[in-house]
């Protein structure tokens, strides 16, 4: 079987970023209270930056870069050019069709996004300490309490920095926040091995159990991301009240298929058993095409439409049927609009 | 998240269900509004004196909008009414009597008494403009306090053009001693009447007490003989109906209509009947129909008749039938003015709260059948806006409850459904009790019997007329003083003659605020001119209420509010045991944020000088648009769970309500207290209050009630409810605090709206997370919440408004956006797609 040559990875994703060591900082992108997507009860995720894959349908293409970005949000800006006389490095420039970044001259060094008025250039990414991410995350403890929710690491890879990352977990734990890790399991296995232990559920990214089709689709190969999962799968077995769930993008052409669910369905139900509780695959979507724009990366989905209903559906139906206890699957996401 | 949820559109229109064929009928005939041959517009009574005045505008003081119509309104009646013949002897009686009688001969004899086809509840008609009965000497002295170049109204009109705000006593918006009359019938009242009478002095009996037992004697017969005359009504129908179902039905009103509401209801549609024509006649007596008279916990009250009538046989159906009747006279209090606005009256917000579930004494749930069934009635008829629903949540409400009520929030598409939250409230109730020193009548014994009226303004049933929206603050108006210490910050001109004000010192003189060398200058003259603010509304205010204490009595009402037969009193004269006046305040979180703004601005950061920002805000942030960034984006705001914000936010909440504590009415004896609500001011008075620093310009909306600034709750809802707590007092950090461990120090109430995404609903499983959400309100929220839905219709105001929604977040699996930073495009095809979430 001929290997098929990978798409080329995103631009931001050039620097393969290697874990950070420092367990006191981290470049966080994001934090998201309310969350009700990224396991039980309601959540805080905290978003990480910085991805050892390039997914070439990723929806969240500023975690891939373990280094801070800019963008420029056309929305709010209020065309003074501030920003322009405050950059150091002159990397910005005002044209007809808006605030133009030259991105192999810009350090992200974030005085545009400081002198900006409006927030209209925003820094993606930005040190933040320990304690003042845990005080934050501790704010809405009572509503972790009352929902049965916690607080989920995600990203990006959240072990891609995994001093930090055990840290706040632990430190969660000890505050008696229950504790989720999101990740696509790329990453050292001591890592894990350091995490794990206060982490209560692992959202565990399954994209393909092929190794030709992940190497394709992700830049990387899957045989360390299969060996966490067992280990995960074991820690998990071994540790009561501590759970599993798996997630699966379904991208058109590449993870949708009947072939590719089947093989995960598969492999769920040979090698995980009871240990996973749910299985979650999460349809394609096309929201991010603006950020790669704003991030002036490209995009081999910026045409692809979302899947239709039919198509949700009949995901569903195969995930259903190939294994996995079907209770426990489920199809999520928005179908496109049709007449 | 499941396939099953596939076929299901979110936006379609909510339809009512299960609605019989009488009730889809009268259902269907309300909404045919304008078109209806049939409605219930004013109808207008006279004395027929040239003197006599019918519209009494003070009612209408809070309400901006119809400021310009006073003249019109006060002509029109007088003109268009029928005259009623008088008594002899009416003019030798005293006010009280005078206009006791003349509303019942008006109730009894005058406006026709009709019962719809099918309907099971009687009466129909109740919206009238009464005759104040007025000597011309009466009218010529309450002229002169009301029209004349000194008097309440262009004091009114002064005050609202100068920014400040609204203020005036207004009727509704109390709980009439209800179950007394279901329990006991008005027969105990009249006779408690003739006991008190009998113990007056000679003199007190000739006098002004003797004179207000007597009208409200005269009031107590008014329920019982409007009744008899449905009664004939109904036996007239039943003897012409060939239907014999029906006519089984008019022959039994006919019976039961001689019965209440003079005596105690028997059963559950005897007590509904005997409810809704003496609520009815509150409405008319006031002449003003709606706003705030609510039913209290009719869930508590009706259900000894309910369970009974089910014990002896009722088809729990047939009871909800009944309860679909009453619901939609109800809405029959919208016609008043029916022609005027169109079928505006069918939205506008008008607010018969019916109190559901809450707390008894213990922290044990009350709900009961009659809870569930109510609200199944309200979800069968829905969309369907009065009586609006006011559920009690606390700590120990059910699963169930919560259940039914979120499933009803995920379907009402933004209807009514207003949540309270008990334990905040109750600690508000007994700090105002504390602060009034009235704890005899609130106490850890009786605060659990507490219901909102009109919006959600706490108040305690049955002896309680508290001006609960009488006083409308903006407290905006202190920051424009402390700025240019004490004037104007732009001379107001009369749109009439184009003619500018010359500007003067209205506020407090706290100095030249560009020599300011410290924040703290700028907030000592901050509160310098809220204290100023303050002392001129309860000023405003206490002419409207003298006046109102002067001319208007309402003998009807005062029979069911307790303490105006022992004392003698109207409760428009302070006659009810418990008599508070609420000032509202409004733009609370305009105001922070623009204090934030000074202090960032000039004092922190440095980006500006104080005479700048003054000249910006004179020039409304024109050729300023830099500065006004900087004010909108770069500037802490409070509603973020940001505790330094939040800080602030507190000093200014605790500033204005101890300051308001220490008012109180001189006539009615009234104890000023704090509370927040805005109703619509903060879009109408955005239009009259300058630019603030917080960079919105004049005309832009202000903040609405305790909600943070529009598009300021960047960290979602959970950090803006933490925020809306904090503010409210918190909880105690030892101790019981005001109850429970809880603070709060807005007794009357905070009105608090958070937008979701219909998402967060979608399945079981969400629905659980939302109710988790809802019991933590009650831990760290405020006193009462309303859900709103972000439907398309708000993503395409987004669209519109970018700005106001700069933060919305759309959230998809696994990623989120905000919304207005995404292409045209790709928004519309988010507004096309909410319909199509798995």
């Amino acid at each position: 079987m001929k290997i098929e040559q990978a798409p080329l990875p995103a631009a931001g994703a050039e620097d393969v970023p290697r874990p950070s060591a420092r367990g006191d900082k981290a470049l966080i992108l994001h934090t998201q209270r309310l969350s009700t997507e990224d396991g039980p009860g309601i959540r805080t995720t905290v978003f990480f930056k910085g991805c050892p894959l390039s997914c070439a349908w990723c929806h969240n293409p500023e975690s891939i870069s373990a280094r801070p970005q800019i963008h420029w949000m056309e929305v709010r800006c209020i065309g003074c050019s501030i920003c322009v006389k405050a950059c150091p490095h002159g990397c910005l420039a005002k044209k007809p069709e808006g605030i133009i970044r030259d991105r192999t001259a810009c350090q992200a060094c974030g005085k545009c996004a400081a002198e900006c008025p409006a927030d209209a250039q925003e820094v993606l990414g930005r040190e933040t300490g320990l304690e003042e991410l845990l005080a934050e995350l501790l704010k809405d403890k009572v509503y972790y309490e009352k929902s049965g929710g916690g607080v989920t690491l995600s990203g990006g890879e959240p072990l891609m920095q995994p001093e930090f990352c055990v840290n706040l977990l632990r430190r969660l734990k000890e505050s008696g926040v229950s504790t989720a890790l999101d990740t696509c399991g790329l990453c050292s296995k001591s890592a894990l091995e350091q995490a794990l232990p206060y982490t209560d559920l692992v959202l565990f990214d399954l994209k393909d159990t092929d190794p030709v089709n992940h190497r394709r689709w992700t830049g990387q190969d899957n045989r360390r991301i299969l060996d966490n999962l067992l280990y995960t799968r074991d820690f998990m077995a071994a540790h009561p009240g501590k759970a599993l769930w798996i997630r699966t993008p379904l991208i058109p052409g590449a993870t949708a298929g009947r072939d590719s669910i089947e093989r995960i369905g598969h492999f769920i139900r040979d090698n995980l058993g009871s240990v996973a509780q749910r299985w979650e695959l999460c349809a394609f979507n096309n929201l991010c095409r603006d950020k790669y724009r704003r991030l002036g990366m490209d995009w081999a989905y910026a045409s692809t439409p979302l899947m239709s209903r039919q198509e949700m559906s009949d995901c569903q139906e195969i995930a259903r049927g190939c294994g996995p206890d079907p209770a426990k699957t489920f199809v999520t996401g928005a179908a496109r609009v049709e007449n | 998240m499941t396939t099953q949820s596939c076929g299901v559109p979110r936006y379609s229109i909510k339809e009512p269900k299960s609605l019989s064929p009488r009730i889809q009928w009268l259902r269907d005939y309300y909404f045919r509004g304008n078109d209806r041959k049939w409605n219930n517009e004013f109808v207008g009574f006279t004395t027929g004196t040239p003197w006599d005045i019918q519209y009494q505008e003070g009612n209408y003081y809070i309400v901006p909008e119809t400021y310009t119509f006073f003249p019109t309104f006060t002509g029109a009646f007088q003109q268009a009414s029928f005259k009623i013949e008088l008594a002899e002897g009416f003019w030798e009686w005293s006010l009280p009597e005078r206009h006791a009688w003349f509303v019942k001969e008006a109730m009894v004899y005058y406006l026709p008494h009709e019962v719809l086809p099918g309907d099971l509840i009687a009466g129909g008609r109740f919206n009238i403009q009464t005759s104040k009965c007025f000597t011309e000497k009466e009218a010529g002295e309450y002229s002169k306090a009301t029209y004349g170049k000194q008097g309440a109204r262009a004091a009114e009109l002064w005050f609202h053009n100068h920014g400040y705000g609204n203020a005036g006593a207004t009727s509704g918006h109390l709980i009439p001693d209800y179950p007394r009359i279901l329990r006991e019938g008005w027969k105990s009242v009249h006779e408690e009447l003739n006991v008190r009478l009998s113990t007056l002095s000679q003199r007190e009996y000739g006098g002004k007490k003797g004179a207000q037992i007597k009208a409200m004697l005269v009031a107590a017969t008014m329920a019982r003989d409007v009744a008899f005359e449905y009664s004939s009504v109904c036996a007239d129908l039943a003897a012409k109906e060939p239907d014999p179902a029906r006519k089984a039905e008019l022959t039994k009103m006919a019976e039961m209509l001689r019965h209440v509401p003079w005596e105690p209801a028997r059963n559950f549609w005897e007590a509904l009947q005997s409810l809704w024509l003496t609520h009815m006649l509150v409405m008319s007596e006031e002449n003003y129909p709606g706003p705030g008279v609510s039913f209290g916990r009719a869930d508590q009250y009706l259900y000894p008749f309910w369970k009974k009538s089910l014990d002896e046989g009722m088809d729990r159906e047939f009871g909800k039938e009944l309860l679909k009747c009453f619901w939609i006279h109800c809405n029959y209090a919208y016609d008043a003015m029916i022609r005027t606005g169109g079928n505006q009256g069918i939205t506008a917000g008008f607010g018969q709260l019916i109190t559901l579930s809450g707390m008894g004494k213990g922290g044990v749930d009350l709900s009961n059948d009659l809870t569930y069934g109510m609200l199944e009635v309200i979800d069968e008829l829905s969309p369907l806006l009065e009586p609006k629903p006011n559920v009690r949540l606390h700590r120990n409400s059910p699963d169930k409850l919560l259940d039914k009520v979120v499933d009803m929030v995920a379907s009402s598409q933004g209807s009514p459904f207003l949540l309270n939250f008990d334990e905040r409230s109750i600690a508000g109730m007994l700090r105002e009790a504390r602060m009034a020193g009235v704890e005899k009548f609130i106490n850890a014994d009786n605060v659990f019997d507490y219901a909102p009226v009109g919006c959600l303004e706490n108040t305690m049933c049955g002896n309680d007329r508290s001006g609960t929206v009488d006083i409308n603050l903006n407290l905006l108006k202190a920051v424009e003083h402390a700025l240019t210490g004490g004037y104007d910050l732009i001379a107001w001109t009369d749109p009439m003659t184009g003619k500018q004000e010359k500007l003067k010192p209205w506020g407090a003189a706290t100095g030249d605020a560009t020599r300011f060398k410290a924040w703290g200058e700028f907030w000592n003259a901050y509160a310098a001119q809220t204290r100023a603010i303050i002392r001129r509304a309860a000023g405003l205010y206490d002419r409207t209420d003298n006046i109102r204490a002067k001319y208007f009595r309402t003998p009807y009402l005062s029979c069911m509010v307790r303490g105006c037969c022992d004392k003698a009193l109207d409760v428009n004269e302070g006659g009810a045991e418990l008599h508070f006046v609420t000032i509202e305040a409004v733009t609370y979180a305009t105001t922070v944020d623009s204090l934030l703004a000074v202090k960032s601005l000039v004092f922190d950061s440095k980006e500006c000088t104080m005479a700048e920002l003054i000249t910006a805000l004179k020039d409304n942030w024109k050729g300023h648009e830099v500065l006004q960034a900087r004010a909108l984006h770069k500037t802490p705001k409070y509603g973020r769970d940001d505790d330094t914000a939040d800080d602030l936010a507190k000093q200014v909440m605790d500033l204005w309500t101890g300051e308001t504590w220490k008012y109180k009415a001189p006539v009615t004896g009234k104890q000023y207290r704090p509370g927040m609500l805005s109703w619509n001011y903060w879009v109408g008075d955005g239009y009259v209050l300058p630019a603030s620093p917080d960079g919105r310009p004049k005309g832009k909306f202000l903040s609405n009630a305790i909600c943070p600034c529009d598009g300021a709750d960047i960290n979602g809802p959970t950090a803006n409810v933490n925020s809306v707590g904090k503010v409210m007092g918190g909880k105690a950090a030892t101790g019981p605090g005001d109850w429970d461990g809880y603070l709060s120090v807005l007794p009357n109430g905070a009105s608090h709206t958070i937008t979701f995404n219909p998402s967060l609903l979608r399945d079981p499983e969400h629905k659980a997370k939302f109710t988790a959400f809802l019991r933590s309100y009650a831990e760290n929220g405020g006193s009462a919440l309303q859900i709103n839905m972000i439907d398309a219709d708000i993503l395409k105001d987004a669209q519109k408004n970018p700005d106001a929604y700069r933060h919305l977040l759309v959230r998809v699996t696994g990623y989120n956006a905000y919304f207005t930073s995404i292409g045209r495009e790709l928004q519309n095809e988010i507004i096309a797609r909410e319909s199509h979430r798995m």
